[in-house]
């Protein structure tokens, strides 16, 4: 959920966007950051492990773990609680490694 | 095109301020670099009231002091790299900065890295479900991205900051079902935390730790492990708090060598009294030269700070060495009262100075 009225902060949210995750609206805040506006929708699960194909989502909320990896507006492995939400972001689930090698990325 | 700087620091939270603002108030050229798009570090988000803090700063919540330590920077010659990270050096030594997409090449005369700590996982059968995240990443969503991790929450450790993310949690209608305390005593040091703790009836439990999480894509379940029993509860969050470690992926790229110090968090680059590496003109600060309060954390960024503006001939040796006492003494003041066993950590690290664990190589 948004925290409308926060205890020690007072009303911060203020100006909405949408967002879609697998081409579905979803509505968050300017101040938020991708993770964070899907978590406040009930969206946790973010992708799958490589190996043992398990679901992943934020963990560590500092950059660190790259647990809340996903494909953002085309780039996949996006840490998503480090970048901010935009309006009309497009947000796929990271659910393999993406293609690095090839014409478009500079083999 | 190389970009040229009297000091390069590496992280803007309060040890990086801290250090930008001895060295910057003094006239020196200095430029910052944080890969996070605001600055203040860890300190953001920190809404609980810091009591100890060094001079002149009273107590104020941990976001007040964060702009506190911008504010005062605004008059002098500082330029933020945000959203930047370092990556390497080159092979003239200059460090490689990207800002995610080009690298560039910045010349510092001094480098002062103060990249923080890391939070620990805690693990246990199922801690990588989604719905499993650090005390630190559950206040993050609470006073950074204004969300409610979650309804039905337990925080697995005691420590002071684990009782302060309870209690903002609870304060913003998470129903925390329980603390959960491996050992057989509290961990927090402030009597006041715990009683707040009490008061909003959220049940601390002691010698008990999580068996397993259970869930269908995210955690849905827990089985808490007592003595004697065990206990099944309905959640759909879990915060751990299995204390932090020094980041250290900025000393390995610049060749410190390494101690270890169980009390500041483990593997930490070596330093001597100046917080000065073993690298010629590497110094550090804060966190990354072990784990303490957040007062200390701010002397920390001002002791090389001192001696930066020494070795570039800003200030005399003997003003350098008067600033150092005072600093020295209040982190003993700060740290010593509150943390002895970091105090004694800190000074045998130090002590070890000339005899590295680890030299030319990575942890593992």
């Amino acid at each position: 959920m948004h925290i409308k009225d926060h205890p020690v902060l007072g009303p911060q949210l203020q100006d909405p966007v949408t967002i879609y995750f697998n081409d579905q609206p979803y509505m968050a805040y300017k101040q938020q950051t991708v993770a964070a506006a899907l978590i406040a929708n009930g969206v946790k699960k973010f992708g799958l492990s490589r190996k043992l194909v398990q679901s992943r989502g934020l963990f560590c909320s500092r950059g660190r773990c790259c647990s809340c990896y996903m494909t953002v507006n085309g780039e996949d492995h996006v840490r998503t609680c480090m970048i901010r939400v935009e309006e009309g972001m497009e947000i796929y689930p990271n659910l393999e490694d993406p293609e690095v090698r090839g014409d478009g990325h500079g083999d | 095109m190389v970009m040229e700087t009297d000091v390069l620091i590496i992280g803007a939270g309060p040890a990086g301020l801290a250090a930008a603002y001895e060295t910057a108030s003094r006239g020196l050229d200095v430029t910052i670099v944080d890969e996070s798009i605001s600055k203040g570090g860890q300190l953001c988000q920190q809404t609980q009231i810091l009591r100890t803090l060094p001079s002149p700063f009273l107590a104020m919540r941990g976001y007040e002091l964060a702009n506190t330590l911008i504010n005062q920077l605004d008059e002098f010659s500082v330029r933020y790299l945000l959203g930047h990270r370092m990556i390497g050096t080159y092979k003239d030594g200059s460090i490689g900065i990207t800002d995610e997409t080009n690298v560039f090449p910045v010349n510092p005369k001094k480098i002062i890295v103060a990249t923080g700590a890391a939070e620990k996982a805690v693990p246990f059968p199922k801690w990588t479900l989604p719905g499993v995240i650090t005390v630190g990443a559950a206040q993050t969503l609470v006073n950074r991205d204004f969300v409610t991790p979650g309804k039905n929450a337990v925080i697995i450790g005691s420590s002071d900051f684990a009782m302060d993310v309870a209690i903002q949690l609870s304060d913003v209608g998470v129903n925390i079902i329980g603390i959960v305390e491996s050992l057989p005593k509290i961990l927090a040091r402030d009597a006041e935390k715990t009683e707040h703790i009490m008061q909003r009836s959220i049940p601390l439990y002691l010698r008990s730790s999580i068996k397993e999480a259970r869930g269908n894509g995210e955690v849905e379940e827990i089985d808490i492990q007592f003595p004697d029993r065990i206990m099944t509860e309905k959640v759909d969050l879990v915060c751990v708090d299995g204390g932090r470690t020094p980041i250290l992926d900025a000393f390995y790229q610049l060749g410190c060598s390494f101690g270890f110090q169980e009390e500041l968090g483990g593997w930490l680059p070596q330093y001597n009294e100046f917080l000065q590496t073993d690298c010629k003109d590497v110094f550090l600060a804060g966190n990354a030269a072990g784990i303490s309060s957040q007062g200390a954390l701010l002397i920390t960024g001002r002791i090389p700070g001192v001696r930066v503006c020494e070795e570039l001939n800003i200030i005399s040796k003997q003003e350098a060495e008067h600033e150092r006492a005072s600093h020295w003494k209040e982190l003993e003041n700060l740290e010593a009262k509150l943390f002895p066993e970091k105090w004694e950590a800190r000074l045998n690290h130090i002590k070890n100075y000339a005899n590295p664990l680890l030299k030319d190589q990575f942890i593992s």
